[in-house]
């Protein structure tokens, strides 16, 4: 029987979220028995591969490398997973999201500056007028909304899916916890 | 029956709601009549020991007879009526209402001062919320800090008006108020000024307790570590009405 | 001239990308390291009441959360004007040695130990945590038992192990109860047997890695760290200590909160991450380190027997001041000893569970700075509240962002060794990477953003033709 592939991405986040993945501790190895580990920056493959089984997305949509790679790994992806608040509600990130990025811009790279104030680009992506949650930009399969899901929550939904069942977590985890 | 029997007396309303037979006063509503044979209807701007004005429609009901969704809260119960309290159609309504209400404002759990005790946070687990997708106002709005000991973040707001009523029914100083309409409403203090020159204001602190958010608060929570208590509330009822 | 793009950086954390520029004989003329995302925290702070910077501030960064948490609580307390309880000084200190230990132990084992096992030339595929665990199992669950370790006391301290609310400004938020610090403590004798048994593994193994420990980031800078009155190793409290590669001081017992003092920060265009520098020698000549490898250089000792045994071990075979960014590695094993020795030393301290444990009090200063060390490095919080206790502005000067112009040095001193002419194998790429993940760089911390993104390769010849391409 071939192995499930799992995929694992973080867009806009903090992390915190693959952090309480490996949260899992030793059921982090039992995973990798049942599903090969395709892409994630835990891993050295730097193309995200075709027909991956399970994406588990961090992070909320941010900047134009974000979007470009969130459609990239939706057509290439089974079933798509919002891991956290900031993927399922855009939650801090989103914080910005009434003024706009141009106010962040100009306290980070001309106000607190000592020399050379300047806006950095071209070589670095665009801030999207907005940080969106993935759903607002492809379609997605499950939710697990948390700041970060519990590291027991994250195992639940990932075992559920490489047994072949899609989890309902609609009573099981709140915003923000 | 005979709707009155003379003057101080009340009369029973016999109803059926969710297929049960119970009865009530004619005073009382389908919330109250609901509650007392415990049947579930959950609200959000209903406080027991304030009045209820229906403002969070989170509670409407089907009442048979009529093809509009009434707020039971607020609608007293009628001999024969017919009600039911759940169903996929009031489902649905109540996640809209409790999406938008996260939609109208901006609530970012995580970092909320109500994060774990917001009645808000609850209802959308409750209704089995994980996503919205309507779409987002984020609107830029105030954070009034002026008062020395509380601070009102509207971002958290849900004008549910719990503190207006509070306010005017049980301190008696009617600090709180509404203003505006639609997207531009907001509760405010006297006749708008900041809350710390109010000079109605007793720091009495009941709105901060009653709030069913992080909006109202008091100074020092961090994150998460706003514990509102309310179990004054009906006993401060109580004793207004024993003195009449 | 031609350019070579390594699109993203994997086994670090946070999003950037690599490029390299050569001439047109095919020799590595520059090259630059790019951190391309941002989320804007020192702005959209503004407006929120300052008892809530501690948990929004922790949201920068999901790895260190806890040192996030302390210098904005610092920060808060200095503008609150207050001395917070000195079990809360203690308790803190725990919740921050524990974080650094398992903030270590993943950047050693889950992230560079791939490399060191395996080696850096093996196959992309396999060379990952479970590549090692596969071919060296113990070494595999000693990471994982390590890390749960330090999760496990932050999650007894605080209730969560990722962004605990339990660090508030004043202090903490409830005293530590008998039992947990009696389980704390039963844990660390095993955790003590795991990294004697990490670092022995790696001090058997040097010989395998002297090619890349002379080659990555091997040149003079000044290193910074917190450093105790008697020369200890501070980490959440201490002054600091600025030392050359020759252990001159250029300063020492110094406040660090005026920073604007000796540190400027300096935006160059390719990069969201600002580059900070020593102020006295100006930019670029202000290069300097923080984090482990500077720590060790600075300080006296680190203040447990057994972790200055091993210290003076590394200083007997590296010199006093080691200069390669390779030796973060063995630094960074050193200090997750120390630390789980300290733990147990300040759970050990008769006041450990006093319930007094938070100071009150409103702003009564307009500005405060939070000083405290992260695992990659010193940490400031810098904040202006008004007097309703409103956020007005904030600065934050991240670890990683001291260390912006040594790693971008270190990329081109390994470009240059290895990266040459037309053909690229993948082994070089992978070591230009690795220059990187010496210094555990958290990304998301440094921009306060993070992402992540595909690598793709291509050598372009001077008239723009694909000469090589390599993608994985």
């Amino acid at each position: 029987m071939t192995k499930a592939s799992l995929a694992t991405v973080w867009l806009d986040g903090c992390s915190g979220c693959h952090m309480s993945f490996l949260d899992m501790d030793g059921r982090l190895l039992d995973i990798a028995g049942r599903a090969n580990l395709v892409y994630s920056p835990l891993v050295d493959i730097k193309e995200f591969p075709r027909n991956v089984d399970v994406t588990l997305v961090e992070g909320a949509v941010s900047n134009e490398d974000d979007l470009e790679k969130i459609k990239m790994v939706r057509s290439r992806t089974r079933i798509l997973v919002s891991l956290g608040d900031c993927a399922v509600t855009s939650n801090v990130p989103g914080l910005r999201n009434p003024y706009g990025p141009a106010p962040l811009l100009q306290r980070a790279y001309i106000e607190n500056v000592t020399i050379n104030p300047q806006l950095p680009g071209p070589l670095v992506p665009a801030l999207l007028a907005e940080s969106r949650p993935v759903h607002k930009i492809v379609d997605v399969d499950v939710f697990l909304p948390g700041c970060p899901p519990s590291a027991d929550q994250i195992f639940w939904v990932v075992d559920e899916l490489l047994a072949g069942r899609i989890p309902d977590t609609a009573t099981m985890s709140r915003f923000g916890t | 029956m005979p709707d009155d029997i003379g003057g101080d007396l009340v009369s029973v309303r016999t109803l059926v709601i969710d297929g049960l037979d119970v009865a009530g006063n004619d005073d009382q509503t389908i919330l109250e009549v609901a509650r007392e044979n415990s049947i579930p209807i959950p609200t959000l701007c209903h406080l027991d020991g304030i009045s209820d004005v229906g403002a969070c429609r989170l509670c409407v009901v089907e009442v048979a007879g009529s093809n509009k969704l009434l707020a039971a809260c607020v609608t007293t119960v009628q001999e024969g009526m017919s009600v039911i309290t759940n169903s996929p159609r009031l489902h649905e309504y109540r996640r809209t209402t409790i999406e938008m209400l996260f939609m109208e404002r901006n609530h970012v759990c995580s970092v909320c001062v109500a994060n774990n005790h917001c009645e808000l946070q609850r209802l959308a687990k409750q209704l089995g919320l994980t996503h919205f997708d309507l779409p987002p106002l984020e609107p830029i709005v105030e954070v009034d800090a002026s008062h020395e000991r509380f601070v009102i973040d509207h971002n958290r707001c849900i004008l549910c008006t719990r503190c207006v009523r509070i306010c005017d029914e049980i301190e008696g100083a009617h600090t709180w108020d509404i203003f505006d309409r639609g997207t531009g409403c907001r509760v405010i203090t006297d006749m708008g000024t900041p809350w710390g020159e109010s000079t109605t204001c007793t720091s009495c602190g009941k709105c901060v307790q009653v709030c069913p958010t992080g909006a109202l608060f008091e100074k020092g929570r961090s994150v998460a570590e706003a514990k509102p208590r309310r179990r004054f509330i009906p006993y401060l009822r109580e004793l207004e009405q024993e003195s009449k | 001239m031609s350019e070579i793009i390594i699109d993203p950086v994997t086994r670090i954390e946070g999003h950037s990308r690599i490029s390299i520029q050569l001439d047109e004989q095919g020799q590595v003329v520059d090259a630059h390291f790019h951190v391309t995302q941002f989320r804007g925290f020192e702005r959209i702070c503004q407006g929120r009441p300052f008892h809530e910077m501690p948990s929004l501030m922790a949201r920068i960064c999901g790895i260190c959360p806890v040192s996030h948490l302390i210098a904005s609580a610092k920060a808060c307390e200095e503008v609150m004007a207050v001395s917070i309880p000195p079990v809360a000084v203690r308790l803190r200190r725990v919740m921050n040695l524990a974080q650094i230990v398992q903030s270590h132990a993943l950047s050693f084992f889950h992230l560079s130990s791939p490399d060191l096992l395996l080696g850096f030339d093996a196959d992309a595929a396999g060379r990952n945590f479970f590549g090692v665990a596969e071919a060296a199992p113990q070494l595999a669950l000693d990471g994982v038992a390590m890390r749960k370790f330090g999760q496990q006391i932050i999650e007894r301290l605080g209730g969560k192990r990722v962004h605990p609310g339990w660090i508030v400004p004043g202090g903490v938020s409830r005293p530590l109860a008998a039992e947990q610090r009696d389980e704390i403590l039963a844990g660390v004798p095993d955790a003590l047997e795991r990294i004697r048994r990490t670092l022995g593994w790696y001090k058997a193994n040097v010989a395998r890695w002297v090619d890349e420990a002379s080659a990555f980031a091997n040149f003079p800078t000044l290193y910074m760290g917190l450093v105790h009155e008697n020369g200890n190793i501070g980490y959440s409290d201490g002054d600091m200590r600025v030392v050359d590669g020759n252990g001159r001081l250029l300063a020492d017992h110094r406040d660090p909160r005026p920073y604007w003092e000796y540190l400027g920060e300096s935006v160059e265009p390719w990069s969201y991450l600002k580059s900070t520098y020593w102020k006295e020698f100006g930019y670029p000549d202000g290069l300097y380190r923080v984090g482990p490898l500077a720590r060790l250089n600075v300080v006296d000792r680190l203040g447990t027997p057994e972790a200055d045994d091993e210290l003076q071990l590394y200083r007997d075979r590296l010199g006093r001041y080691p200069a390669s960014s390779f030796y973060y590695h063995h630094a960074r094993l050193i200090e997750i000893l120390h630390c789980i020795h300290s733990i147990a030393e300040n759970l050990s301290d008769p006041g450990i569970l006093d319930d007094r444990v938070r100071a009150v009090a409103e702003p009564n200063r307009p500005e405060g700075v939070g000083v405290s060390e992260a695992p990659r490095g010193t940490l400031l919080h810098h904040y202006r509240v008004d007097e309703n206790g409103s956020v007005q502005w904030a600065n934050l000067i991240i670890a990683t962002g001291h260390n912006n112009m040594a790693m971008n040095r270190g990329v081109l001193e390994v470009a240059r060794k290895y990266v040459r002419g037309t053909q690229i194998p993948e082994g070089m790429l992978n070591r230009v990477e690795a220059v990187i993940r010496c210094f555990d760089p958290c990304l998301s911390c440094s921009t306060h953003a993070i992402g992540e993104m595909p690598l793709k390769v291509q050598l372009l010849g001077a008239d723009g033709r694909v000469l090589d391409e390599l993608a994985r």
